[in-house]
């Protein structure tokens, strides 16, 4: 069983700053990690490939800072990584962003399975996996919550639902959106961690030439939407968390009622 | 070639460890007072005991600055965690690294690092503390071995221990070139401990006193060349002494996080008691003496790692930063006003805590001699 898995590094936070001025998100003092659903899409990769055999290879695409992501990912299990990391990438909407692992996953080649998060946390579009997918021509099968039987030529998962879930059978290779309720990500292990930062750990990258593509098709150039303006949303009202035991909440809360005159 | 940097890695991952696991399930751990041995298995799973050791007898093949900076990040969420892991991956197991027969690796180091057997490291007697020339514990010869009689008191896992690493006088006309480690398992008949000690912090981890009663041991658990036995301790002492100035730290964070959280919150006077200048002099001096200690850490565990003799560094690295975390834990407990006194809140555990940092690896008196005796020569 050969799988591939697509994972982005984002910002520790849902609560995305932006600069005012440039409309760009304020990085400065936020720590970088994997999204939250891909550490789950890993885990899925690696105990199947622990009962399966075959191997387990990360993708990325991303600024070099990138490569903490990607050796994490090789201190959980997987086998090898892959960095997109080039200039000519930075800027790309969705569309181009799923050309450029579309294209970087052809090159790696005899896949039976990927798997995506469902979503990242900063992005927040869900879209990445079903356009890889599409580009692939390789069926999908999105909110994946448990794997319950894999066969040589099909997998059977059930699929979460507002209002309960689906059961679905789907040919391989094919591409999985995983969710949180599928599994407890495993620690990296610290050994694997202080290999992936030696020179010769399986940690590969790739600029725009060795997947083949030329800068007017990835990247900004190649993206079809073009961000106008980022704002943040403004706030009219705004909740606040009393903190303590239930005494002293409910003690701070009949001050805050009396304060705005309500009781 | 573009890599990530192992000591930014292993920090974040450990932090993100504590974070999700050791942090929120703190308090009433230590409120239990038992030993959180689920945790420590999690600890284990991810490879931490080994951190130290190379990969041949099953460690991760990492370093004393990664293990010192693994350890401060543990220590940032349970001392008592910290404290039992810290002496598994050194004091507990160093000894039988460098002295133990593969057999013994096999059947002890191994399953140590794996977190499926507890060391412990034995060198305090209720007549030696800080004099270990004062040890009593006796190793007499016998045809096949040795036989160990006397007692050890202050024994950090001691009532669970598998495994004990014991200082011990061979001829007491000898007195400190007389003495030798020796490698006691559990199972050895005549080997038995007291209850666990009430103690006021690092309530988690388990005291006792240990008791040998004609306890007989092969050759082969003798650690190290007869009249060089003090090496086993004296190769680590550095090492024990910035581990324990690395748990420091981490203490001293969490007492500073927790601080800064709460006066950010805690409203006086109609304004957060941060906006006052007398809680600000106390925030500006633990972030300058965390900052200091910080910078020792860093500087002796790089030159441990390049084998540069440190031990004046690391005894004034300990002493500093163990200082500090007292003054951060104290301060922290005044910026909480009652709410520090209250079994509500951590920073009561960081204030009692913080107490055991003062004796293990050299009381600050005995370092402080040491450090001037550097100058006054
Ligand atoms: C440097 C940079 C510049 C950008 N500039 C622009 C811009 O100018 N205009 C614009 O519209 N957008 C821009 N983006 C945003 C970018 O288009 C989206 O972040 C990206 O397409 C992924 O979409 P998403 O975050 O919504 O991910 P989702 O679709 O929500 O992610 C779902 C899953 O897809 C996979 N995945 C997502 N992204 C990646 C990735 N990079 N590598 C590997 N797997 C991935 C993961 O498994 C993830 O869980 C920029 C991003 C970067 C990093
Ligand atoms: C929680 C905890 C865990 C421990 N775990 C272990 C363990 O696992 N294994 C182990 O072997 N030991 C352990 N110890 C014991 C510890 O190592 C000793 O406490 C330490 O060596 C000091 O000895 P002492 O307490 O007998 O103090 P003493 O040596 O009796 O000192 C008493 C006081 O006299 C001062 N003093 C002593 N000599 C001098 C001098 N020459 N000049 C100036 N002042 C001096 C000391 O600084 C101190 O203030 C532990 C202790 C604690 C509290």
């Amino acid at each position: 069983m050969n799988i591939i898995v697509l994972i982005k590094q984002v910002p520790d936070t849902t609560d995305v700053k932006l600069d005012p001025k440039t409309g760009s998100l304020i990085r400065e003092g936020v720590e970088s990690i994997i999204n939250p659903d891909d550490r789950h899409a890993l885990e899925a990769a690696i105990s199947l490939k622990k009962a399966e055999g075959g191997k387990v290879t990360v993708l990325s695409m991303g600024p070099p800072q990138t490569i903490d992501a990607l050796s994490e990912a090789i201190g959980m299990g997987a086998n090898e990584a892959i960095l997109l990391s080039d200039s000519a990438f930075a800027g790309a909407d969705t569309w181009s962003t799923s050309f450029t692992l579309g294209k970087s996953i052809e090159k790696i080649g005899g896949y039976d399975l990927i798997f995506c998060g469902r979503q990242a946390i900063d992005g927040d579009t869900a879209q990445i996996g079903p356009q890889v997918a599409d580009y692939l021509h390789v069926p999908q099968v999105t909110y994946v919550f448990e794997i319950e039987k894999i066969q040589k030529k099909n997998i059977i998962v059930k699929k979460r639902l507002e209002d309960g879930y689906e059961r679905v059978q789907c040919n391989l290779p094919a591409l999985l959106t995983v969710i949180g309720e599928l599994n407890v990500p495993r620690y990296p292990m610290v050994g694997r961690l202080i290999d992936a930062c030696k020179e010769k750990s399986p940690i590969k990258i790739w600029n725009a030439s060795d997947i083949g593509v030329q800068a007017k098709d990835v990247g900004l150039e190649g993206s079809f939407t073009q961000v106008i303006k980022t704002f943040a949303p403004k706030f009219k009202r705004q909740g606040e968390m009393l903190e303590g035991d239930a005494k002293k909440i409910a003690g701070t809360l009949v001050e805050k009622l009396k304060e705005n005159k309500l009781i | 070639m573009l890599r990530s940097d192992p000591e930014k890695l292993i920090r974040k991952v450990m932090a993100r460890f504590v974070d999700e696991e050791v942090i929120p399930v703190a308090r009433e751990i230590d409120e239990k007072g038992e030993f959180p041995f689920d945790l420590f298995k999690k600890i284990a799973d991810m490879g931490v005991l080994g951190i130290r050791y190379p990969k041949k007898v099953g460690g991760s093949g990492g370093n004393t600055t990664l293990y010192c900076i693994a350890m401060e990040e543990l220590a940032r969420g349970l001392l008592s965690l910290a404290a039992v892991t810290a002496m598994q991956c050194l004091m507990a197991t160093n000894g039988l690294y460098l002295y133990g027969t593969k057999e013994m690796h096999e059947e002890y180091l191994r399953p140590a690092l794996r977190g499926e057997k507890i060391g412990a490291f034995q060198l305090t007697e209720p007549e030696a503390g800080s004099d270990l020339s004062a040890v009593r514990t006796l190793a007499t010869k016998a045809s096949d071995g040795y036989v160990i009689n006397g007692m050890k008191t202050w024994s950090t896992s001691g009532p669970y221990g598998d495994f004990h690493t014991v200082l011990c006088q061979t001829d007491p006309d000898k007195k400190l070139r007389g003495l030798m480690f020796f490698f006691i398992p559990t199972d050895t008949p005549g080997f038995s401990h007291s209850k666990k000690f009430e103690t006021l912090g690092t309530r988690t981890s388990a005291l006792s006193e240990i008791y040998f009663n004609n306890c007989h041991v092969p050759p082969e658990y003798m650690l190290g060349e007869l009249g060089r036995g003090l090496d086993v301790l004296l190769t680590i002492l550095a090492e024990i002494r910035i581990m324990t100035a690395a748990l420091a730290l981490g203490l001293h964070r969490a007492a500073m996080d927790d601080s800064i959280k709460y006066c950010k919150e805690r409203v006086q006077f109609g304004k957060p008691i941060g906006k006052y200048q007398l809680i600000q002099a106390k925030i500006a001096n633990m972030a300058v003496n965390l900052e200091a200690g910080r910078l020792m850490v860093d500087k002796v565990t790089h030159q441990i790692d390049n084998k540069i003799s440190c031990l004046n560094e690391a005894s004034m690295g300990k002493y500093f930063t163990v200082e500090s975390a007292c003054s951060a834990t104290d301060e922290a407990m005044r910026i909480f006003g009652a709410y520090g006194y209250s079994m509500e809140y951590n920073v009561q555990r960081y204030y009692r805590d913080n107490r055991f940092l003062l004796y293990g690896g050299g009381t600050h008196e005995v370092l402080q001699t040491t450090i001037a005796r550097q100058y006054l020569r």
